[in-house]
């Protein structure tokens, strides 16, 4: 057992695989030499954008001629890609769930949300009993789900011939993801922060590659800091945009008139307050994004791994809300087809900015022996739209 | 050495014990039927060749041989392994997808393949669904969508208490059931009078009359005072009841219904932004009806007025008047619109319905 004190305040050094995965892990290393060097592996990321449009394009053309049924050969070959191409000291990382087990929970995912989506929709006899029933389902599971889908995902991840693991427990799910999120709405938002730092927490300190346990060293306070910046944007930047157009409107005296239809002033000011209406959804995006992408990098900084690997994260929460802004436009003006393109921008962007730091060699790390995962909570996570956060 | 076909095959890349994360270079031989694993340090392992599992290539990636106990050998040689993969019938299906990917020809033809269906199910496939749907609803899920929307348009005063007299209501009563008992189609109908300018509505619904699923058909006041005789408002009544008697507005809920958990589908794969774009064509295809409903309709009022007054020159005339608001205006008032116009439009343009009725009236002169 090696706890190193960090002699060297060099930043820590795991890794990060794929855009939102869990950390990677260390061993346990012998004898400690008298002075660790610290060796840095940049992360790098080898997908090209062409290559990736054609296996997304020709994956999606056959999931809808087979009707769905090859969506999860299509997910895990998609995901195989980016893992495949995400290199750390000449290695790269491997993506290993099997289509048949994402299948399974498809099915049983689907039916459930399909019934439900039917019954709030159709308001056939006895529907407020259906929808009742599995949206408290949905409620009550939601953070055994989580926890479900944090164990799958890491156990499907493999690097240098281990797979990672997630030791997460129901107990702690429940307290990250049910309690925490209880607060965070009660509270008005208050303790949002704090919800996020549990959540980021559980993700990290349970997580393992091998045997090597991963830590997290991160504080509640940052999160705030980072909430709150996201915040300020927000409410700054709505400002900024509201004010003059709403100036502007009363100066004309446009709103007292509002009434008189079918001139070309009303629908001048329809559009632009429609305009404003869509500006602030993107003011709010951007917020959101910013909030996400600082996340990501606090948390990438703040991950140590069997006491002698960490990681660390060079790249900008500004230039990575850019990337995703533009990414955006780009994949609504060619209705979806730029998806891969963004896919791999942003994967790209997030991989050159990560490293690796090293007081041992990453290949001294060892296996973890213990059961398999099964995939219902990834399967529920994918449909249902569950934010793991990143 | 069971298959004097197959040479030797020998791939060099990286060995994995599975235990630990060191890599070590390593070789692998396939001779016959055993693989030889030769690695850095003087390991050697044999397995048979049906013991390993390879994992289907993904472009651009080196490919895995796994073995049992979790060590695996990751090699760059993919043509070697695509031989191995050859030689021992492993991922035919997976290998055929990874030729498809390789080509830009295939990659085209999926994107077109995509657009054809999108546009095809949307199109076509989408409201062949829904009628169907609608046709298949029972009656009595119907009589929930009348009580739920006539509750929604009383209680947020989309309309308010009619204000014509008494007599006149009764008279539009007795209007509204000779049509019913003739072109209904046995549903439990009921006629409500409102008034369509309400005070406190937040958008005045104005001479409106529209169909509630069930047979509950609900007429503005504004629209009364516009028709200049009960012919008229019986050539309506009897559009409605065509909408009731073709399911049309179920038809019409069940295809936003389908729009919706579609743009979720699709969406689902873009980011959350991308919810909004897809918003925009669902919400124009939901508005009213179609243009195959709204014939239809005319087509059962037109029948009617045939059959009752010899003509559908009431219907045409209420329709221009609809069309340009002005109480003295006719059939002629009103001009067609360009055939680019029209192929824009979801709905049939008022000129376009006029000549379709009196169509059908010269039709029926002519026999």
């Amino acid at each position: 057992m090696t706890e190193r004190p960090d002699a060297t305040s060099s930043p820590p050094i795991p890794p990060g695989p794929p855009a939102q995965e869990p950390p990677r892990v260390v061993a346990e290393v012998a004898d400690p030499p008298a002075a660790p060097t610290v060796t840095t592996h940049p992360l790098s990321f080898t997908g090209q954008a062409g290559e990736y449009f054609r296996i997304w394009i020709l994956n999606l053309a056959l999931t809808v001629v087979t009707l769905g049924l090859f969506l999860p050969w299509a997910r895990v070959r998609q995901r195989q890609y980016f893992y495949g191409h995400t290199w750390l000291d000449g290695q790269n990382f491997e993506y290993t769930a099997s289509p048949l087990a994402l299948l399974r929970g498809y099915l049983i995912v689907g039916a459930f949300f399909l019934t439900y989506t039917l019954a709030t929709n159709l308001q056939f006899q006895g529907w407020e009993i259906v929808a009742g029933v599995i949206g408290l389902l949905f409620v009550v599971l939601y953070p055994w789900l989580v926890m479900k889908s944090l164990r799958f995902l890491a156990v499907s991840t493999t690097h240098r011939g281990l797979r990672f693991r997630h030791h997460g427990r129901a107990g702690g799910a429940y307290t990250a993801y049910g309690l925490a999120n209880i607060a965070a709405g009660v509270s008005g938002g208050l303790a949002l922060p704090w919800a996020w730092f549990m959540q980021r927490r559980y993700q990290v300190e349970n997580t393992a590659y091998g045997s090597a346990r991963a830590k997290f060293r991160g504080d509640v306070g940052d999160f705030y800091v980072i909430g709150l910046t996201g915040l300020a944007v927000a409410i700054g930047g709505g400002l900024l945009l509201a004010v003059p157009v709403i100036g502007v409107l009363v100066g004309l005296g446009f709103l007292e008139n509002f009434n008189v239809d079918g001139d070309v002033t009303t629908a001048g000011v329809i559009a632009g307050i429609a305009a404003l209406y869509v500006a602030l959804l993107a003011l709010y995006g951007i917020a959101w994004q910013y909030v996400r992408a600082a996340t990501l990098r606090y948390v990438l900084n703040r991950i140590e791994v069997g006491g002698v690997v960490r990681t660390a994260a060079t790249f900008s929460p500004w230039r990575l809300v850019w990337i995703g802004v533009t990414n955006t436009v780009a994949q609504v003006l060619t209705l979806g087809l730029a998806t891969p393109w963004a896919a791999i921008r942003r994967t790209r962007y997030i991989a050159s900015g990560v490293q690796v730091r090293a007081i041992h060699s990453l290949d001294s790390f060892a296996a973890d022996v213990t059961p398999d995962e099964n995939a219902l909570g990834e399967a529920a996570t994918e449909l249902l739209d569950i934010n793991l956060g990143f | 050495m069971t298959h004097p076909a197959a040479p030797p095959l020998t791939l060099s890349g990286v060995y994995f014990d599975g235990r630990t994360s060191r890599d070590r270079a390593a070789t692998l031989e396939v001779s016959g039927d055993t693989l030889v694993l030769r690695a850095e340090g003087g390991l050697e392992a044999r397995w048979p060749t049906g013991q390993v599992s390879i994992d289907p290539p993904i472009p651009g990636i080196r490919r895995v041989l796994k073995f049992q106990g979790g060590a695996r050998f990751e090699t760059a040689d993919d043509a070697g392994v695509s031989a191995l993969e050859a030689r021992l019938g492993r991922n035919r299906g997976l290998g055929r997808v990874r030729r498809l990917e390789a080509r830009w020809g295939t990659a085209l033809g999926a994107v077109a393949l995509m657009i054809l269906f999108a546009w095809g199910f949307v199109a076509f496939g989408l409201p062949a669904l829904a009628r169907t749907a609608a046709k298949a609803t029972p009656r009595s899920v119907l009589a929930t969508f009348d009580r739920e929307t006539v509750e929604l348009l009383e209680g947020q005063d989309y309309v308010g208490p009619s204000r014509l007299s008494a007599a006149r209501q009764a008279q539009l009563q007795r209007v509204f059931r000779r049509v019913t008992s003739r072109v209904g189609g046995g549903y439990p109908y009921r006629l409500l009078l409102r008034d369509g300018d309400a005070p406190d509505a937040p958008f005045a619904l104005g001479a409106n009359a529209f169909a509630l699923p069930g047979g509950t058909v609900v007429m503005t006041d504004q629209l009364v005072r516009l028709s200049r005789d009960d012919r008229e408002l019986a050539g309506v009544l009897a559009h409605e009841a065509g909408h009731v008697t073709h399911r049309h507005t179920l038809a019409g809920v069940y295809q936003g219904l389908g729009l919706s958990l579609l743009t979720v589908a699709v969406t689902g794969d873009l980011i959350s932004a991308g919810t909004f774009a897809a918003a925009v064509p669902a919400a124009l295809l939901r508005n009213g009806y179609s243009r195959v409903a709204e014939t239809e309709s005319d087509d059962l009022a037109g029948r009617h007025l045939l059959r009752e007054y010899g003509t559908t020159k009431p219907l045409r005339d209420l329709l221009a008047r609809l069309e340009t608001e002005d109480r003295g205006a006719d059939e002629n008032d009103v001009q067609e619109g360009s055939r680019v116009e029209d192929l824009l439009q979801t709905h049939p343009g008022t000129a376009q319905r006029i000549r379709h009725l009196r169509e059908m009236e010269e039709q029926a002169k002519a026999r």
